[in-house]
């Protein structure tokens, strides 16, 4: 469906990938996706039991810790399956919830009984996670939770510690906001909410790895929309030829490739400089330059997609548009390309400390 | 309406204030106020209306024909306060697109017929030239017309026409004769929307809303007088029609308003206070002036009667893309928020995704930027090919 020939998959790779097929249709179908749009929760719980099956939750869960001790090449590889499927599950969340509790990642997570979303943002637009704790739990508000219509427990992270919540627990409201994929993201405000903290891993580690693992989701997306994109070039007839003969669009199509070709790269030779311990600097530098590649070109992309489909393109029926839409949603996600500039503007000099 | 006013011998500030006037005392309540998306004949209608008892709904007819007769200068001021106000658009392909048509290639008989119920919004009209096989290359339409005794026997598929679903009448490109050059071989017709075999299924597009539809015509009988123009001269009568509408497309509005709105965003969110934001926002608004610069040197033209040519595809192909700019910055700024599908509380004027939305089509439909950028390198370049 996409081609993977362009990069080498390791025997992990691969086998990441064939545990897609039970969540993946093999014909590229995206009937199941369109039919989840805008009717709550906007995702299928009992897919999320799949999802618990492949053992996907303890991705990044090490062995000692009965993990699958995968590395961040793994993840970044299954969420660029699941970006060109538009799998709308919030997968990633949970491997992060996954990666974030280790050996405290509930049981009926792993048995595929409840939904377990990460909730670590605390503020619109940025990337701060340490809000959120008082003396009597949990205080304040997390923000932009995905999956959040359908989950069951948040692993919230705070400065003080990581709690695993109920979605009925005492002093929690939830706002949601649909979102233009047709599913929906929330506020989570908390009154002192009880919480048991339980101790901090390297939070700032792992929310570049979920934003390296969003790129990539994004790089799917991007891959994929391209393809579609391509595919209709050389079907629509206008002037008695196909709209993909005429240069100023083949020119533009390419143009494209060649923005893909450098995402794909700098997103798995990121993940490989990842899994074999790169520096907290190195790592910084890597995966913002990578989100501000894909978030831009995910609305680049989106948006000379709509373009190369004429009116066609304007419409809800033909499946580019469920790739625009989803581009525009998960473009900002953990951090806009404003953002991750400004982080790459504030580590430029450390460079050299 | 009174007797006739020469409007355009008032002077710009007098008749500014008269428009002005108007839509701050006439504008209908409940009638939605700077919308973000096409609203259909249902909810407008009384703003249609407001602007028909005034003699207002048709500003370019001459008066003669019950028009305004308003000039390009007066006409983009008219526009100006519309917009400053929020005027919703009314469905206005009879006053913008067949009235004039009409007024210059019908016949008597038609003009009696049809203008008078285009002006009192008795008759709602929708655009059927775009086919499925037919949009970029319109000489391809393949719907076609034949003569049956006194009447034309359509068949075929009209689609993307604009509140289709709102109009009780269509005018459509149809051929009538297959075997000559693709463009000597199409008609004018036009159909009442309620004849037999006449089938309208709305699309919905992506902002989720049903605002253009396809029309089937199965079979479809109209009258042999339903023609416009010459059999097999539509095509001339089609390209005609584009006159000074091509240049207010141009107009530097859309992405005026899309630029104050960026800046309101810009303020609420803190990106306002931002140094690099600055610059991004210093850079767009230098090339809005341009653009204003530009749309007035053919403003001047207008003016002066001096007549436009190709080369005013340049102000359509940078209006369109400045205003997919900046709709692109408003993505960014809003962040997570530019996401959801509903925008800021209480002010749809912030919703970013929808800007970047709305701002899609504008490269599209009348004449898509490649095909305007093919435009400029032929006629205006003189490249070959
Ligand atoms: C919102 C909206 C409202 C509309 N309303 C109406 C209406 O009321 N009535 C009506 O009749 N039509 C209407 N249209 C249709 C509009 O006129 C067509 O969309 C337009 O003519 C383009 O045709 P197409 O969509 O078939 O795209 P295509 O012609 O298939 O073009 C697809 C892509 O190929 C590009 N392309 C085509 N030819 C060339 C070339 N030679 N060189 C380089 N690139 C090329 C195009 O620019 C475009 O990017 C509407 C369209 C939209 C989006």
């Amino acid at each position: 469906m996409i081609g993977f020939d362009l990069l080498e998959l390791t025997d992990t790779q691969q086998m990441i990938v064939e545990s897609t097929r039970a969540v993946v249709p093999g014909d590229g179908s995206l009937d199941r996706v369109r039919g989840l749009r805008f009717a709550a929760p906007g995702f299928d719980r009992a897919m999320m039991a799949v999802v618990a099956e492949n053992g996907w939750p303890l991705l990044r869960v090490a062995e000692s810790d009965g993990g699958l001790g995968l590395g961040v090449t793994e993840w970044c590889t299954l969420m660029r399956v699941l970006g060109a499927a538009l799998v709308p599950e919030p997968v990633l969340s949970t491997v992060l919830a996954g990666a974030l509790l280790g050996a405290a990642l509930p049981d009926t997570v792993l048995a595929g009984e409840t939904v377990l979303v990460t909730a670590w943002q605390d503020r619109d637009n940025g990337l701060d996670w340490t809000g959120g704790a008082c003396a009597e739990g949990l205080t304040g508000a997390k923000r932009h939770v995905p999956g959040v219509a359908g989950a069951d427990l948040f692993a919230v992270v705070t400065g003080q510690g990581l709690a695993v919540v109920p979605r009925d627990a005492g002093g929690l409201t939830i706002a949601q906001a649909e979102t233009l994929d047709g599913g929906a993201s929330g506020t989570l405000s908390f009154d002192a909410t009880p919480a048991a903290f339980l101790p901090l891993p390297d939070v700032p580690a792992l929310l570049d790895e979920a934003t390296l693992a969003q790129s990539a989701y994004l790089l799917g997306i991007s891959e994929r929309a391209l393809q579609i994109t391509l595919d209709y070039l050389k079907v629509r007839e206008q002037f008695g030829k196909p709209i993909g003969s005429f240069q100023a669009l083949q020119h533009r199509a390419t143009e494209m490739t060649v923005q893909l070709d450098l995402l794909r790269a700098a997103i798995f030779a990121t993940a490989r400089r990842i899994d074999a311990g790169a520096s907290a600097l190195q790592r910084m530098r890597d995966v913002s330059r990578c989100k501000r590649r894909a978030a831009d070109l995910a609305l680049h992309v989106a948006g000379e997609a709509v373009q190369m489909h004429g009116a066609m393109g304007i419409t809800d029926e033909a499946d580019i548009g469920l790739f625009v839409r989803k581009a525009m949603v998960e473009a900002n996600i953990l951090g806009s390309a404003r953002v991750h500039r400004a982080r790459f503007v504030s580590l430029l000099e450390e460079a050299a400390a | 309406m009174t007797a006739t006013i020469d409007y355009n011998a008032l002077s710009d500030d007098a008749f500014r204030a008269m428009v002005r006037e108007f839509v701050e005392t006439r504008y209908p309540e409940g009638v939605p106020r700077f919308a973000q998306h096409r609203v259909h004949w249902d909810e407008v209608k009384p703003w249609y209306f407001v602007q028909s008892a005034k003699g207002w709904i048709c500003p370019t007819w001459p008066q003669e024909f019950g028009g305004m007769g308003l000039n390009a200068a007066k006409h983009l001021i008219l526009i100006e306060e519309y917009e400053r106000f929020g005027c919703a658009r009314v469905n206005d392909i009879g006053p913008v697109m067949l009235g004039p048509l009409l007024i210059r290639h019908g016949t008597p008989e038609q003009q009696a017929h049809y203008l008078p119920r285009i002006l009192s919004g008795q008759d709602v009209w929708a655009q059927g030239y775009s086919e499925p096989g037919a949009g970029s290359d319109l000489a391809a339409v393949r719907c076609s017309a034949e003569r049956v005794g006194d009447e034309w026997v359509i068949n075929g598929q009209k689609t993307w026409c604009t509140l289709g679903m709102d109009a009780n009448w269509i005018f459509i490109l149809a051929r009538t004769d297959k075997s000559v050059k693709k463009q000597a071989g199409i008609s004018f017709l036009l159909v009442p929307m309620d004849a037999p075999g006449v089938t309208v299924r709305p699309i919905r597009n992506l902002e989720m809303l049903e605002e253009f539809a396809e029309v089937f015509l199965d079979d479809v009988r109209v009258p042999a007088d339903h023609i416009v123009g010459p059999v097999n001269g539509g095509w001339t009568v089609a390209k005609a029609l584009l006159g000074h509408e091509r240049v207010f497309i141009g107009a530097p509005r859309l992405s005026a308003s899309a630029l104050s709105r960026l800046k309101a965003m810009a303020q609420r969110t803190g990106a306002w206070d931002d140094p690099v934001f600055r610059d991004t926002y210093a850079g767009l608004q230098c090339d809005l002036h341009d653009l204003a610069d530009l749309f007035e040197t053919y403003v001047e033209r207008l003016k002066t009667g001096a007549p436009i040519g190709a080369d005013v595809a340049s102000l359509k192909i940078f209006q369109s893309e400045l205003y997919q700019r900046i709709a692109g910055v408003m993505m960014e700024v809003t962040g997570e928020e530019s996401g959801h599908s509903h925008p800021f509380p209480g002010d749809s004027r912030q919703h970013a995704a929808g800007a970047w939305l709305a701002a899609r089509p504008t490269t599209i439909f009348g004449g898509s930027t490649e095909i305007m950028r093919n435009m400029l390198a032929k006629a205006v370049l003189g490249l070959p090919g």
